[in-house]
């Protein structure tokens, strides 16, 4: 996010410097200006992170009296072997499902960027998916994967590919691996459509003088394309883990965390300690440590891929 | 001065706003009242008729609000802390001591003392209402488990449709029978992701064997106990062979009754709401209706349904009771609950003219009697949560049937969740 805030952020820091000579009613003016954003996020985000912060050092039930018990949520997390293992799911999740994301984004983004008649349309198609909402298209997918009506095993069925039925859902690796390829199906449109905009940025000029020097097709997509969309990979990325870091619909709907268990993420984790067993303490108190190592791959994923770029 | 008068209209509009408000708000216990009135999906048939009922013959009136059966307690537990709760509910009785616990419902010990049919009410939802000496709610409607079969795929494998299996082995054999019909058909089937359909049709096989999962003032758990082996090893050697379909590992509670509906299934368990709806839906089908059966023999039940009883927040109880009192009295228990092939909660209703006419019926009404209920501050978190240690036990025994290690996880789950309680 950096490389996209670094321009307007000079800019406003001249403004400010002029402001201090208009006269007072301007300023005044100004603050009526940011008002409403300065009380959108006190209102919607310091506030309720304030308050997340109060309950996670209180034993805080859902229903009935709060007590304050300090750092005693902590102390449970740190041995909820539940949770590290939730953890571990949702990074293993992470890793698994963003480079398909990627990869095929990419390629879907390079054809839908080529100059053909009727190329709106296959924008369109790919991006509808992300129109639906999660919960609709999980439901979508479970019927899709169900083992007597659903739709894919007939198909194997008659491709001879599959004897019998198989419960996609009924195991870990083929549960983890449709939810991948629903999820991938679900956001790889929104993803095309940022590196989509990435790539339309670029200035021709480059691509035209790249081909006087007689640079291959491969070549400036290397040397160019790839170079130059460093930052809005940057934040496709960081977007996109985030997503996935947060992912929680989807199991709860296809797997309901299951088969045995092993499909839980951090954030159904959290739904299940603050709303079906009621202890709303110990859900902000995972929910503050979710977002500590979301800031800190957000960080890092930021510093590996920030580089100033210049046209 | 824009910005003044801006206040002042704003002010203006409030100031209306609370008019309008006030005036609408009773100002007399005279004046007819909404009551609001909160049940879950699964009993919407009947909740809807009842309330329709009543706002035909009386000036105070219910709404109703129904909630997905499996989102309840979230959506209860939301309103509640959100200082907004409904005036009235029907809850699973499994869930009143928590609540009554967890001071949200209101204390009716003395008006209940005061019905003249009290002595009649469901003992299962008397016991579970019941929190330290006081009560918090009242019998709703009734819902007990029983196995259900099909008596056309019994016919077909040979089997006598009016002899059900009466223990384990029988229902076995029977199940055995039946697969062997036809590749698409299936001896018994069970929910095999759903936590609370197990709850309800699979304890009652360990109780009807003298096992228990809890000990008697439920302080303590004992999955150790040799019925509950004894029952995973039983689903587990069905699973092995074949007996149930592939789709019983996944299903969450989707197909609970449903899969009976394709007349391939023999034998599932199942409760009274599944007689109203096969006679509605499917009279194509034959069924049968007989009690959960132990190891050797011997049965038993889970005396499930719901409970009624007013929030501590209700804006209304003095007339929420009235209505709680109406739907208890003969008239409704007969013309709208027996009538309508639902159990009546009063003992001293369970034989009547309805029930007479489809002994199916009657067997629900008496598996309702023998049945027993949990009494647990934390059932959702023992048995009915998706993530919970009932569910994973019976996955992993009866699916991977690492029976061993699946109850000695179990056993560790519960107490340490019941600890939680007991400090």
């Amino acid at each position: 996010m950096e490389t996209i805030r670094n321009r307007p952020a000079e800019t406003a820091v001249k403004g400010r410097n002029r402001a201090r000579h208009l006269p007072s009613r301007r300023q005044l003016a100004g603050l009526f200006f940011v008002l409403p954003a300065v009380t959108f996020t006190l209102l919607f985000f310091i506030i309720p992170l304030l308050m997340t912060i109060w309950m996670s050092l209180h034993d805080w039930p859902l229903i009935g009296t709060p007590s304050f018990i300090g750092s005693g949520n902590y102390d449970t997390l740190a041995a909820d072997r539940q949770f590290w293992t939730s953890l571990g799911f949702t990074i293993r999740y992470t890793l698994l499902v963003t480079p398909p994301i990627f990869i095929l984004a990419f390629v879907l983004a390079l054809l839908v960027n080529l100059p053909l008649r009727g190329v709106g349309l296959f924008r369109t198609a790919y991006f509808i998916p992300v129109v639906i909402g999660l919960g609709a298209s999980s439901l979508l997918w479970v019927w899709l994967l169900n083992d007597r009506v659903g739709p894919f095993n007939t198909i194997l069925r008659q491709v001879n590919l599959l004897q019998g039925s198989l419960v996609w859902l009924g195991s870990f690796d083929t549960a983890l691996f449709a939810i991948i390829v629903s999820v991938v199906w679900k956001t790889v449109g929104f993803t095309m459509v940022l590196l989509l905009t990435g790539m339309q940025a670029i200035p021709q000029e480059i691509y035209q003088a790249a081909m006087v020097d007689g640079a291959s097709y491969l070549g400036r997509l290397r040397h160019i394309t790839l170079p130059l969309l460093r930052p809005t990979i940057a934040l496709a990325l960081v977007l996109s883990v985030i997503g996935s870091f947060l992912a929680f619909d989807q199991f709860y709907i296809m797997t309901r965390g299951g088969p045995r268990n092993q499909t839980i993420t951090v954030v159904y984790w959290i739904f299940n300690n603050s709303f079906t067993y009621f202890k709303m303490g110990y859900g902000a108190a995972l929910s503050l440590v979710l977002m500590g190592f979301l800031v800190i791959l957000s960080m890092l994923q930021l510093r590996l891929l920030h580089r100033e770029i210049s046209y | 001065m824009k910005r003044l008068s801006r206040h002042a209209r704003v002010v203006a509009v409030l100031a209306i706003l609370l008019a309008t408000l006030a005036l609408s708000l009773p100002s007399s216990a005279q004046e007819p009242v909404t009551i609001a009135f909160w049940s879950r999906d699964s009993a919407a048939a009947l909740v809807q008729s009842l309330a329709d009922a009543w706002n035909a013959s009386h000036d105070n009136q219910i709404e109703v609000t129904l909630i997905p059966a499996a989102e309840y307690i979230t959506k209860l537990g939301t309103a509640i802390a959100a200082g907004e709760p409904p005036d009235l509910l029907a809850i699973d009785l499994i869930y009143v001591p928590q609540f009554a616990a967890a001071g949200q419902l209101t204390e009716i010990s003395e008006l209940a003392a005061g019905l003249p049919f009290f002595d009649t009410l469901s003992p299962s939802h008397i016991r579970l209402a019941t929190y330290e000496d006081g009560l918090y709610a009242l019998p709703f409607n009734a819902e007990a488990s029983v196995l259900l079969y099909n008596k056309d795929l019994f016919r077909q494998a040979g089997l006598d449709p009016e002899q059900p299996p009466t223990n384990w082995q029988e229902i076995y054999d029977a199940a055995v029978a039946i697969s062997a019909l036809g590749e698409d058909i299936d001896g018994f089937y069970f929910s095999g992701a759903c936590a609370g359909c197990n709850a309800f049709t699979f304890l009652p096989l360990i109780w009807a064997s003298g096992g228990d999962v809890l000990n008697e003032d439920a302080t303590e758990a004992t999955l150790t106990d040799p019925m509950v082996k004894a029952a995973l090893e039983f689903y587990h050697q069905m699973w092995t062979e074949g007996l149930m379909p592939e789709t019983a590992l996944v299903d969450a509670g989707a197909e609970f009754l449903s899969a009976f509906f394709s007349g391939k299934i023999g034998m599932m368990g199942s409760g009274a709401f599944s007689i109203s709806t096969l006679k509605n839906e499917h009279p194509e089908i034959d069924f049968g209706i007989t009690f959960l059966p132990g190891k050797e023999g011997g049965v038993s039940s889970f005396a499930g349904g719901d409970s009624i009883g007013i929030p501590a927040g209700s804006k209304y109880p003095e007339e929420a009771f009235e209505f709680i009192e109406w739907v208890l009295s003969d008239e409704v228990q007969l013309e709208m609950f027996a009538r309508t092939a639902s159990l009546p909660v009063r003992t001293d209703l369970a034989e009547n003219k309805y029930f007479e006419e489809d002994p199916r019926l009657t067997t629900n009404a008496q598996a309702m009697a023998l049945g027993r209920t949990p009494y647990s501050l934390v059932y959702n978190q023992l048995f009915n949560d998706s993530n919970g240690p009932w569910l994973a036990m019976i996955q992993q025994a009866v699916f991977d049937g690492q029976i061993d290690e699946a109850i000695a996880y179990a056993q560790q789950q519960f107490t340490e969740i019941m600890a939680q309680v007991q400090d």
